[in-house]
């Protein structure tokens, strides 16, 4: 009989319990309006406002916007898989867990992941239909790739936010600025090499920089590029540790301080 | 009237007052709009149009006005759902349009935190010269376009009565109304279709007359017909926030819609 091994249940069958208890209070306008309907707008704002200015053409503005719409969904539920628990007092039952803190930590991102890639895959295929910007067949495998490698960086740049939560009383508000801060320096709305040298390495840093470039080549029809996607992950991976070091740090100083559950 | 005026100014002062210690008004109102005001900067600089720097700051700041004015009036009845103050603020004696009226106010005079700060930001970081058309109008055009805010917040936060979750509706509106108004790109360059959405916001005459007295033009105009459209707006929230008020008593469902 097939045994569902304990490290991948807690991570799937976790990851979904908890996604299910956080966003409890999610209706499906709630989530059509803010993680649909909203991001896909702000693809029309874009394009117009790269249109009037002739910066770049309309593929870069669409595709970088549409890359960047899963973190909507990854930052400020990264940050929330976090910074909820604690606000609604389940955080010090959680962290009894005896179970190691990579697959509990990983779970709570892996719906996050998802998230984003039906974000990104919804935005990105809507403003090309409306917009008319041919996306050629072959390359939608390679786009699929790119994009959950995307959402995946983003989720865990996005749970390393929401470590900060065991520690800050305000978590949202670094959230807040941090996706705006990914508009900015990921190229993702206006063209890198046109930043500073300093914005651009904050940006060489972030996640969603690189796929949004590796996604702008394949829908020209350039071809998957592995760099970009392999730094694509490696950034995502960077910022996996980093999430489970602060998580970590800042558990144990909670327990420490006994601030585990002081808002 | 001497009443009226005096809820008015007590109510904005003190929700100016609440507002301005939050950490994440102030986020919203100066934090998220000095990005956008960033953005704007490098984008009209790579566009080889640095004579209208000062223009993407104060389009980036009108952003921020309208980005506080949606999400405060958005949450304006929420909140008080939230702390159960919704159902007294109905039975007070006063109109429940005139006790949101200065909420809504309010949340359009901390969105002017954006203004200055876009401005400022572009005068401090990229040395754009406050080199207004009409100074002495933009001081005008700014308060009338807010108070214009304000109303269509009103009208907002009136419809936002009977939703459960508001903010499914507000999140969504944020793009469109920055298109639609022109705060960043003029309304020209969107399809013909949208020009009727364009003339019926009050932002989008708000914005016209700041631009005008940034950047030259007539200012006037805009500003009159600002005014104008936000009194309209004024006028539809009080027709459907007794509408609303009536059907929430009726029903019972103040407190849970």
């Amino acid at each position: 009989m097939f045994r569902f091994p304990a490290t991948a249940r807690l991570v799937v069958v976790g990851g979904a319990i908890s996604y299910r208890a956080l966003f409890n209070w999610t209706t499906p306008p709630m989530f059509i309006g803010t993680l649909l309907v909203g991001p896909l707008l702000q693809v029309f704002f874009f394009v117009f406002l790269g249109r009037e200015l002739g910066v770049a053409d309309d593929r870069f503005h669409l595709v970088g916007t549409a890359v960047l719409a899963a973190s909507a969904s990854c930052v400020y539920g990264g940050t929330m898989a976090v910074a909820n628990e604690r606000r609604y007092g389940t955080l010090g039952a959680v962290l009894l867990s005896p179970r190691h803190r990579v697959p509990l930590w990983t779970g709570r991102a892996l719906p996050y992941v998802l998230n984003g890639l039906f974000v990104s895959a919804f935005v990105l295929t809507a403003a090309a239909l409306v917009l008319g910007l041919p996306v050629p067949a072959g390359a939608l495998p390679g786009l699929g790739l790119v994009l959950l490698a995307a959402a995946g960086a983003c989720s865990a740049f996005g749970l390393a936010l929401g470590a900060l939560g065991l520690r800050f009383r305000d978590v949202f508000l670094v959230s807040n600025v941090a996706s705006s801060g990914l508009l900015l320096l990921t190229g993702a709305a206006v063209p890198r090499e046109s930043l500073p040298e300093w914005m651009r390495f904050a940006g060489e840093l972030l996640p969603l920089t690189h796929a949004a470039d590796a996604a702008r080549r394949l829908t020209a029809g350039g071809g998957l590029d592995g760099s970009l996607l392999g730094t694509e992950l490696a950034v995502g991976a960077g910022w996996g540790l980093l999430a489970v070091a602060l998580l970590a740090v800042f558990e144990r100083g909670s327990r420490r301080r006994a601030t585990l559950d002081v808002m | 009237m001497r009443r009226v005026l005096r809820l008015v100014l007590v109510g904005v002062r003190t929700h100016v007052s609440y507002m301005s210690r939050s950490p994440i008004e102030i986020t919203f109102a100066v934090l998220v709009p000095l990005v956008y005001a960033t953005l704007a900067v490098y984008l009209f600089r790579a566009a080889g149009d640095p004579d209208r720097l000062l223009t993407a700051s104060v389009g980036a700041g009108l952003m921020g006005i309208w980005g506080s004015v949606l999400f405060g009036s958005g949450g304006a009845v929420q909140n008080q759902r939230w702390l159960g103050t919704l159902e007294t603020l109905v039975v007070a004696p006063a109109p429940l349009a005139l006790v949101l009226l200065p909420i809504t106010l309010a949340t359009a005079v901390i969105g002017t935190y954006a203004m200055g700060a876009t401005v400022l930001w572009g005068v401090v970081l990229f040395g754009v010269p406050l080199d207004f058309a009409h100074p002495l109008l933009f001081l005008l055009a700014v308060p009338v376009c807010v108070l214009a805010l304000g109303m269509m917040g009103l009208l907002l936060a009136a419809t936002f009565v009977l939703l459960r979750n508001a903010n499914a509706l507000a999140n969504p509106l944020d793009t469109p109304v920055w298109l639609l108004s022109g705060l960043l790109v003029p309304v020209t360059v969107l399809p013909a279709w949208t020009q009727p959405l364009s003339w019926a916001l009050p932002t989008t005459w708000g914005a016209r007359a700041v631009h005008a007295a940034t950047s030259g033009g007539d200012v006037i105009t805009p500003l009159l017909a600002a005014a104008a459209l936000g009194a309209c707006y004024a006028l539809a929230a009080v027709l459907v926030l007794g509408r609303v008020e009536r059907r929430a008593r009726a029903a019972a469902t103040l407190a849970l819609a």
